[in-house]
């Protein structure tokens, strides 16, 4: 376990390098750089916050922000799982030539949606310190572990994905349809009231990303730190989801360059 | 200190007959066999049987065999890539390996990114790197093409590059296959000269090549892989000889019976 570590501790310099090429072949080809890839959530979140707003009167104020929050989020589960169905065959090349830690290769792809995540992050800040006055430093500061949470649990996924993808060709179109469920079992673009409206409170219940929807939205839309319940409930979820990822990639890394 | 040593190795690959699997096949497949209670058998392939090797510091071994007698499986093991599935593998010492052409470039990538990935890759940090990029740019002697993208070489550029490299971060232990050929004349002589250097510093060399004659300059030992096995180990001399024999053997045509025959004797 820790000997694992430390082989991708000391290839460190190389997947830094693969996730700063990730960044840059990908804002070579736009004029706009790194606001193109902010593009998407936050035209998401204008046409949304229209729509909520003129058609179920719903305030501005505080949706805007949520919804930017809750896109960010889903913007990174998601991307960090279908980037990383791909994961193991982008790094063929390198797994055929060097044996190296396979972990790697999914952290590279959790280290890329991370970064645009941030940014993400970043721009819900500022349009909740805009809409709803200066969040408190303190509650922001609370931030700081639910990234580590959401890093490990992309890293997780990553992995998970590219095993299964390896080992299932499909898997990726699985994941797919999949996300279309989940995305409208996931309180992202509807507000508290709605749910409690339509007796769905049961599915929130028992939906696992609930938990870290809220980390982000208590501190900058409520101006609190997240209850410690909320913090249970993510990290027990990145447990699980980490170890089964750890658990497979021991089963199969001995065996794995068969299958691929 | 480098060594190579394999057990009585074996190494077997299960082939599925139609190549990767999916999901939705696997489950029709599960539901087929409640029913039929028959199993699509898996193709079994003996890549590799039975080597036993034993290499030490300042051996230069060339590997010879026809097209699929399991030659590049067995650098592949040597590297660690594929791990044997009987038998036991010990390998001490750095490796650096040379391949495929292209693999572990990235393409899109200039060729000085390049350099700086594959070194990283074996270990390399910032500054080691930096330090030998000056040596590598210049034995590559692909000057200015150096900051264009990999993806825009040719196949004797990229083995340049990627020589010099393998070579230019002092490896203990060095595995090539047979990718030198793409190079031109100039650089195989350097090339050549280069793992000659290698040698007189004592490091192990493992070379799979076609070119017989330039396996008489470059190694000092050889197998003649058949079939997944040794057929024959022993000094360079030796073993491409009887190599190139039983090529030549096969290329004659058959032998006609110089029996006479007896209906014709009798007519």
């Amino acid at each position: 376990m820790f000997s694992y570590m430390a082989s991708i501790y000391r290839c460190r310099f190389f997947w830094m390098s693969l996730v700063k090429m990730d960044l840059r072949t990908r804002y070579r080809r736009s004029i706009l750089g790194l606001g193109w890839s902010l593009l998407h959530p936050i035209a998401m979140t204008t046409i949304l916050c229209f729509v909520f707003h003129r058609i179920f009167k719903v305030s501005a104020e505080e949706y805007a922000p949520t919804l930017m929050a809750g896109l960010a989020f889903w913007t990174y589960f998601q991307g960090v799982t279908l980037q990383g169905c791909s994961t193991f065959f982008l790094a063929e090349s390198y797994i055929r030539q060097y044996p190296s830690p396979l972990a790697i290769f999914p952290l590279r792809t959790a280290l890329g949606a991370g970064i645009h995540f941030l940014m993400a992050l970043g721009v819900a800040i500022v349009l909740a310190s805009y809409t709803l006055g200066i969040p408190n430093p303190l509650a922001l500061l609370s931030l700081v572990p639910t990234l580590a949470l959401l890093f490990l649990l992309g890293w997780g996924l990553a992995l998970l994905a590219g095993i299964a993808t390896v080992l299932f060709q499909d898997s990726e179109h699985l994941a797919t349809v999949g996300f279309q469920i989940l995305f409208y079992a996931t309180p992202i673009i509807y507000t508290d009231e709605t749910i409690r409206a339509n007796n769905l409170t049961w599915l929130m219940h028992y939906n696992p990303l609930v938990a870290f929807l809220n980390l982000l939205r208590d501190p900058l839309i409520k101006h609190q730190a997240p209850s410690w319940h909320t913090y249970g409930a993510a990290t027990a979820t990145v447990l699980i989801v980490a170890g089964l990822a750890f658990g497979l990639l021991y089963r199969v890394q001995r065996r794995f360059i068969f299958y691929l | 200190m480098a060594r190579i040593h394999l057990d009585n190795v074996g190494l077997t690959f299960r082939v599925r007959p139609h190549g990767r699997i999916t999901f939705k096949e696997s489950v029709i497949r599960r539901i087929r066999q409640m029913f039929t209670s028959t199993r699509t058998p898996k193709m079994k392939v003996r890549a590799l049987q039975n080597i036993n090797l034993d290499i030490h510091d300042g051996e230069r071994l060339g590997i010879i065999g026809h097209n699929g007698a399991g030659k590049s499986t067995l650098l592949k093991l040597l590297a660690g890539v594929y791990p044997p599935t009987r038998g036991r593998r010990v390998v001490e010492g750095r490796i650096s390996s040379l391949f495929e052409i292209a693999l572990g470039f990235e393409l899109d990538a200039t060729g000085k990114e390049n350099i700086a990935y594959r070194g990283y890759l074996q270990g390399e940090t910032r500054r080691s790197i930096l330090a030998k990029m000056g040596a590598i740019e210049e034995f590559s002697e692909l000057g200015n093409f150096l900051n264009m993208p990999v993806r825009y070489y040719s196949a004797g550029m990229m083995v340049r590059l990627a020589f010099s490299i393998a070579t230019a971060i002092n490896p203990e232990i060095l595995l090539i296959d047979e990718v030198l050929t793409a190079g031109d004349l100039a650089f195989q002589d350097k090339a050549r000269q280069r793992m000659q250097d290698m040698m007189a510093k004592a490091r192990l060399i493992v070379l799979v090549s076609h070119d017989l004659l330039s396996l008489h300059k470059m190694c000092n030992k050889a197998i003649w892989m058949d079939h997944g096995r040794i057929r024959q180990a022993g000094s360079v001399k030796e073993v491409v000889t009887a190599y190139a024999g039983s090529v030549k053997q096969q290329a004659a045509p058959p032998a006609p019976s110089t029996a006479p025959d007896s209906s014709t004797a009798a007519a």
